[in-house]
């Protein structure tokens, strides 16, 4: 329904294979795609969710990994409200990556942005980066910190779930950076929509 | 009502819900207890869905609600907000049906409605949009955008300052980007995403006031969405612009058309901001090479943007050529990539040369010409193919953007160039850089040189331009001056000859030369530049470090100049310059075997020319006969030139061959024959002292002066430190050779630093001076060294110092050089000027006419005083004033003033 309090963009980046698409997928569809190919440019997905009773709207930007394509994927960091940085466990190049990463971050985010680092993959065997490495860096760096398995949908949820929430708290304290469009026309009657929702018998 | 309210809110009880929704839209059943309650617009619309979700839209009752909302648009609003609610529930109940039926209706109250009224209502209808768009279907998000199409189209009479279209370019550039399982799926979603772009842009572009479309946040999606999908095209074919979205076109061609549509609006302000992304995804996409694309891309640009505004995209690219692309570290990479934006360069330049006007043009220019010199620098510190490529494509840029442009600015840019070409130090070896630039520049300069098309002389060479490309001519290695020579061709060569003219030969008639009179501007031009023409030229002949494509293409030069510039006035300089140059072939010592027959051959060749040329049937049987002579006896002297001449025997060079050459005398008299005035033939020319000793030629060569060439050499020696003493006896001797070329440092270091003892020897010297008719009184003191020839006598030290200079003049290839160094100190040799009058045992023309060839830059002076002295001694003021005439055209009417001015003259007159 269109009832939602509030709009969040989320731009989830990463190296190329980490699995953010899955994890996009395991989140709004709630199934794993195996053999997902690379995603080109960018996809979108859309999922409502509920805090504290109140429906938040989570605008799902689901970036690809390429280098060919960061120069479009930039584009879609400035009016991201959370940044989720994922890397794969499994994978010590992709967790080298990170710095990189954040210096990108740096240069095209806003500065306000929340930031997530997600070690993904934990369902593997062959792990590469010990889970407090992984805490270590984001703490370094001002991040929050979780590790998930799109194919075991495990803490995928949370992720998503504790973005809302500290979205949603950000957004009662003002804190949120305002962007031009995402919290305009569509979502600032949204009140108004649910008040007149139905029929008004 | 807050039953049905929690429900809905709950999302759950799937089934009871849709029985109810399903009877709340069947108007006979669920809304027959409720309509009365219900507001009239609702009723309205639910009626116009029909019962089954598969049916259509129930036409009469939709016709309904568009006059209600028509007679009351104060409802529209309303309306639309209704609309946008059921549709919300029917896609999260996956009733597709229903949704498309309720997008249908709101497009047709969009079209129906005026437009004043439609603002509120627009705001439920993109909501319905963005809806739609959100949901993963790709049916649905095809027909949102086909929604959003229709609705970019119409006009808005109250644009609304607070729409955001920052979501639909968000998506629809995911749209375009869309890698859907099913090829046919896929595409239809990358086109709809093309198509809602395109809509964006109609939409947003025509306003200043609405979203500004032209901001990165948003140029950086739309852009790379469009080249993203015409890359994949499998061939890159141009559409026409006017192409509207058909939808049954590739996603590529409606790309293209959306990319020249946005470009086509774009204001000088956005062009950058298009440009950006555009770089910026050739870069990361690799698409510089191959180039076909970057090209296909540029090509699109320059055609559809504003043709004012054209240059700054040339300007855009040009920055980029240095920029570091995603290929990162690895120069060769970098240098390929470089050469690669410079071909698209050059191709698109053309484009903008027509619209480019005052600054920018040599704004564009000069930026190439810095590309160009860079790379030359990072060339000379590693050897790469790559960089060669990337040169080529420079000056192919060049030369493109100079062939549009009209023929009086090329002129410009061609004394822009000139003047850019690094002068090579004489006497200090200029860097490996500084020699590859100047070849590189003078390359640039010939293509560009090649797009003009040569109408009148005066226009081509402005004498600036014509200076600048002689003293360019005079520095620099064989190659560069070889090179120089070329863009003498293409600027003299009117009427296409220079290709046959290519080698030395003397049977002109099988060539098919085209041959016109000479304009009368042309005489102007030639009388007034001949002489620094000429004598240049024939310098350059006189170089020791000459190969034989020097040598030819002076030779083209110089028959190309026969040809535009053959006529009764000229025919006397050019057989004047003919006889120098064969002069010079027999008595240059510095010029090799070799060398001495090429010269042999280029001066027959020339003077067979002539006849060709003008009528002069008389020169053209006693060319041919000495041809004929020497196919006989001596074919080393006919072209065609060879690059050696080893086999030759002693008793054929060319020196030993006196009755093989052209007589100047016998020139004279075939010229008054065929009636044209030929004084000016006679008195001597003004090219070194070959040519002045011609007449004299038997004696000088039965003299034995056959190994003249080091006898002379040390002779000059003394000359040189003569030189120096008298010009600057403070200064340090090092810097005075800096003028000098490296051939004459060399010479001079070897002489006189290096004293060999063999320099004492002057064994030779007097079958020289014998041929010079030179008096010999002061032998011994020249032979004394330089050090003591300051305690001679004033007199006999200018007179000597005069006499060296003759002398050196033999070394033609100098002469220019000693004539720069006495400027300097021009007292000295006026006296030795005054000196020449006095000595009447002298043959005064001869000297004074070396005197004037040495002082040619400073004429008004060596007038002042040949006048002077002239008048004073009533010698032969007719004869001096008729050679000052012919060298100083310029400015003879001062001669003249001075002569008529003098009352001695009077009488003489």
């Amino acid at each position: 329904m269109e009832d939602y309090k509030f709009l969040f963009k989320v731009v989830l980046v990463g190296n190329a294979g980490v699995g953010k698409t899955c994890l996009v997928r395991r989140f709004t569809q709630g199934l794993f795609p195996p053999g997902q190919g690379a995603t080109i440019g960018v996809d979108f997905m859309i999922k409502t969710v509920e805090v504290d009773g109140e429906k938040v709207k989570l605008q799902i930007w689901d970036t690809a990994g390429q280098e060919r394509f960061r120069s479009i994927t930039q584009s879609y960091y400035r009016s991201a409200h959370a940044l989720i940085l994922v890397y794969d466990i499994s994978c010590q190049p992709t967790f080298d990556c990170l710095p990189d990463w954040l210096r990108e971050i740096e240069e095209y985010a806003n500065n306000k942005v929340l930031r997530i680092l997600v070690g993904n993959k934990t369902d593997r065997e062959d792990r590469e980066i010990p889970r407090h490495i992984g805490e270590d860096f984001a703490q370094r760096h001002g991040m929050y910190f979780l590790e998930t398995s799109a194919k075991e949908a495990e803490n995928v949820e949370r992720l998503f779930m504790e973005i809302a929430v500290e979205l949603m708290e950000q957004a009662k304290c003002k804190e949120l950076p305002k962007y031009d469009g995402s919290l305009g026309p569509i979502n600032g009657k949204t009140t108004s929509v649910g008040d007149s929702s139905c029929c008004l018998r | 009502m807050s039953f049905v309210k929690c429900c809905f809110e709950a999302g759950e009880g799937h089934d009871f819900l849709d029985s109810f929704v399903q009877k709340c839209t069947d108007p006979g059943c669920c809304c027959g207890c409720c309509s009365a309650l219900r507001p009239h617009y609702k009723r309205l619309v639910d009626n116009i869905f029909p019962a089954n979700p598969q049916d259509e839209l129930v036409k009469s009752n939709m016709e309904k609600l568009t006059y209600y909302s028509l007679t009351s648009p104060e409802k529209l609003d309303r309306i639309g907000e209704y609309l946008f609610q059921k549709a919300s529930r029917d896609i999260y109940r996956r009733r597709h049906g229903f949704v498309i039926i309720a997008m249908e209706a709101m497009d047709q109250l969009l079209v129906a409605c005026h437009s004043q009224t439609l603002n509120l209502f627009v705001e439920s209808f993109l909501k319905m949009v963005q809806k739609l768009l959100e949901s993963t279907d790709p049916q649905l998000q095809i027909l949102a955008t086909q929604s959003f199409v229709r609705f970019a189209n119409i006009e808005e009479d109250t644009p609304s300052y607070h729409r955001r279209y920052d979501f639909f370019v968000s998506k629809f550039s995911a749209m375009c980007h869309s890698n859907h399982a099913d090829t046919v799926t896929r595409d239809k979603i990358r086109l709809a995403g093309i198509q809602g772009l395109q809509g964006v842009i109609r939409k947003t572009v025509s306003d200043d006031l609405v979203e500004n479309i032209w901001e990165a946040q948003h140029m950086d999606k739309i852009v790379p969405s469009l080249l993203y999908n015409m890359q994949t095209a499998e061939k890159y074919e141009t559409v026409s612009c006017m192409e509207g979205g058909s939808g049954a076109e590739p996603p590529a061609r409606l790309a293209e058309a959306c990319l020249r549509e946005l470009v086509g609006r774009a204001s000088f302000g956005h062009i950058r901001s298009v440009l950006r992304p555009v770089l910026t995804h050739f870069d990361r996409h690799e698409l510089w090479i191959p180039n076909d694309f970057a090209v296909h891309t540029f090509m699109i640009i320059m055609f559809s943007i504003q043709a004012q505004y054209s240059y700054s995209v040339v300007e855009a690219l040009m920055q980029h050529l240095d920029a570091a692309g995603s290929g990162g570290t690895d120069p060769r990479a970098r240098t390929r990539v470089r050469a690669a934006r410079a071909t698209v360069l050059s191709n698109i330049v053309a484009i903008a040369a027509g619209d480019s006007v005052g600054p920018s043009v040599l704004e564009i220019i000069n930026n190439l010409l810095t590309n160009l010199r860079s790379s030359v620098a990072r060339d000379s510190e590693q050897k790469e193919t790559d960089e060669k490529l990337y040169q080529e494509a420079l000056i192919n840029a060049l030369k493109e953007f100079a062939d549009h442009l009209p023929d009086f600015q090329k002129i410009d840019i061609m004394m822009f160039i000139v003047n850019k070409v690094p002068s090579i130090q004489r006497g200090n070896k200029g860097t490996k850089a500084d020699a590859m630039l100047q070849s590189i520049l003078l390359k640039s300069l010939l293509k560009v040189g090649t797009t003009y098309r040569t109408t009148e002389l005066s226009k081509a060479f402005p004498a600036a331009f014509l200076e600048a490309l002689l003293r360019a001519g005079a520095a620099g290695q064989a190659r560069a001056r070889a090179l120089l020579q070329r863009i003498l061709h293409t600027l003299l060569d009117r009427r296409g000859n220079a290709q046959r003219l290519q080698r030395a030969s003397v049977d002109y008639a099988e060539l098919g030369l085209t041959i016109e009179k000479c304009s009368r501007q042309d005489l102007i031009f030639i009388s007034k530049h001949g002489y620094a023409l000429f004598s240049s030229l024939y310098e350059g002949l006189q170089l020791e470090s000459n190969t034989m494509e020097n040598v030819e293409a002076i030779y083209t030069t110089l028959a190309l100049i026969c040809i535009e510039l053959g006529s009764e006035e000229t025919v006397c300089d050019i057989l004047q310059l003919i006889l120098a140059i064969q002069q010079s072939g027999l008595s240059n010592p510095v010029l090799s075997v070799a060398q001495q027959c090429q010269l042999q051959a280029v001066s027959i060749s020339l003077a067979a020319l002539l006849p060709h040329v003008m009528m002069l049937p008389r020169l053209a049987e006693y060319i041919h006969k000495i041809i004929v002579a020497r196919r006989e006896e001596a074919p080393h002297l006919l072209p065609p030139l060879r690059e050696d001449y080893d086999d030759l025997h002693p008793s054929k060079m060319p020196n030993k061959l006196p009755y093989l050459m052209m007589d100047l005398m016998a020139l004279c008299e075939l010229l008054k024959a065929a009636g044209v005035e030929a004084a000016r033939l006679s008195a001597s020319s003004p090219y070194a002292a070959g040519s002045a000793a011609a007449p004299h030629r038997h004696s000088w060569v039965e003299a034995g002066a056959a190994a003249g060439r080091d006898s002379l050499a040390e002779l000059a020696a003394p000359a040189t430190e003569l030189d120096s003493a008298n010009s600057s006896p403070g200064l340090q001797r090092q810097a005075q050779y800096d003028d000098l070329d490296e051939e004459y440092r060399m010479f001079i270091e070897k002489y006189n630093h290096n004293h060999r003892p063999s320099k004492q020897d002057f064994g030779t010297y007097r079958s020289d001076t014998d041929f010079w008719y030179w008096d010999h009184d002061d032998v011994p003191a020249f032979r004394s060294k330089a050090s003591s020839v300051y305690k001679q006598t004033q007199q006999s030290v200018y007179k000597r110092s005069l006499q060296t200079w003759y002398s050196m003049n033999i070394l033609g290839r100098v002469q220019c050089h000693v004539s720069q160094r006495v400027m300097r100190l021009p007292a000295p040799l006026f006296l030795s000027l005054r000196h020449v009058q006095r000595d009447t045992t002298c043959d005064v023309t001869l000297k004074a006419n070396f005197c004037v060839h040495v002082y040619r830059r400073s004429c008004t002076h060596v007038m002042t005083i040949l006048g002077r002295e002239c008048v004073k001694r009533c010698i032969n003021v007719f004869k001096l004033g008729l050679l000052v005439t012919c060298i100083f055209v310029n400015s003879s009417t001062y001669v003249l003033q001075f002569i008529y001015r003098s009352p001695y003259c009077q009488v003489q007159r």
